[in-house]
């Protein structure tokens, strides 16, 4: 096998991992994101819902 | 929720040392004088990528022991995030292992020991997945997976060990307890490959283990909401 051949192999194996490992990089940074977001709100709606914290607890 | 959700250092230290070694594997190490020839240069990440996925897959067999004796969710936790890790580089092994393949025995695929049992073990952890999303009661699903996962792990030492003990494969075995066979500027460029993998894993469970903990932070707050 050539080196230009073999080549083809290689730039397809490195290719391969790369993309892969990117792509969860990413989705994980996205999924922290989210889920950083969503606790954010969620403690925001406990301490709404607290009793005596503003108005709709003191009802 | 803090500390664990990012691991810059570790990500930055990774990348450093895995780019340093694919560059001495292209600009150091000779090109290979066997019949695998140029294409050998894909075992500088797919070595490391397979040690470090039945590494991976170990922490998970060690967390699911201390999960069972404990009854802790941080083991829990742990050995999902480790099988999830092991099963994406196992299917980087897979797939680059397919394409050298191609090139060095002129075949995509053979059912030869290593890989037979290195496909076994996907479809065990894949399988693992599977017994998870089956079970709704938090702690059922826990004991259930880490028991799965303790029968799972049998095939990996037997994967590492199929081309010492049945040589009858194509498949090359690189460590052998006489040495590693390569030439110095080719055993470099693996270690740093290698020690950049390792490195990478621990950065991704670090930064999965933070998302698995927002996810059950996610998930209390939601129940105490609902509640």
């Amino acid at each position: 096998m050539t080196i230009e051949e073999g080549a083809k192999f290689v730039a397809a194996a490195y290719a391969i991992i790369l993309a892969v490992l990117v792509f969860y990089y990413f989705l994980s940074a996205r999924r922290v994101n989210t889920l950083k977001r969503d606790v954010e709100l969620l403690e925001q709606e406990v301490q709404r819902r607290q009793p005596g914290a503003g108005e709709a607890g003191g009802t | 929720m803090k500390q664990l959700v990012s691991a810059p250092a570790l990500f930055v230290g990774a990348g450093i040392f895995l780019v340093v070694g694919v560059l001495l594997a292209f600009l150091y190490a000779p090109i290979d004088a066997s019949t695998m020839g140029y294409s050998q240069k894909i075992f500088f990440y797919h070595a490391p990528i397979a040690e470090t996925a039945l590494v991976a897959f170990g922490i998970s067999f060690v967390a699911a022991v201390l999960y069972l004796r404990s009854q802790d969710p941080k083991w829990d936790r742990l050995g999902l995030v480790c099988i999830r890790l092991g099963l994406l580089f196992s299917i980087l092994v897979m797939a680059t292992g397919m394409i050298w393949g191609k090139a060095a025995w002129g075949t995509w695929w053979d059912w030869e020991p290593r890989l037979t049992t290195f496909l076994l073990v996907c479809f065990l952890y894949v399988a693992y997945f599977v017994l998870r999303s089956v079970v709704e009661e938090e702690q059922r699903r826990a004991t259930f997976a880490a028991v799965f996962a303790i029968i799972a792990f049998i095939d990996v030492p037997i994967t590492f060990f199929a081309t010492r003990f049945l040589p009858a494969g194509m498949h090359p075995v690189v460590i052998t307890a006489g040495g590693t066979g390569m030439p110095g500027s080719m055993f470099v460029s693996f270690f740093l490959s290698m020690i950049g993998m390792t490195l990478l894993l621990v950065a991704l469970i670090r930064r999965d283990l933070g998302v698995e903990e927002l996810r059950d932070r996610v998930s209390d707050l939601k129940n105490s909401i609902g509640g």
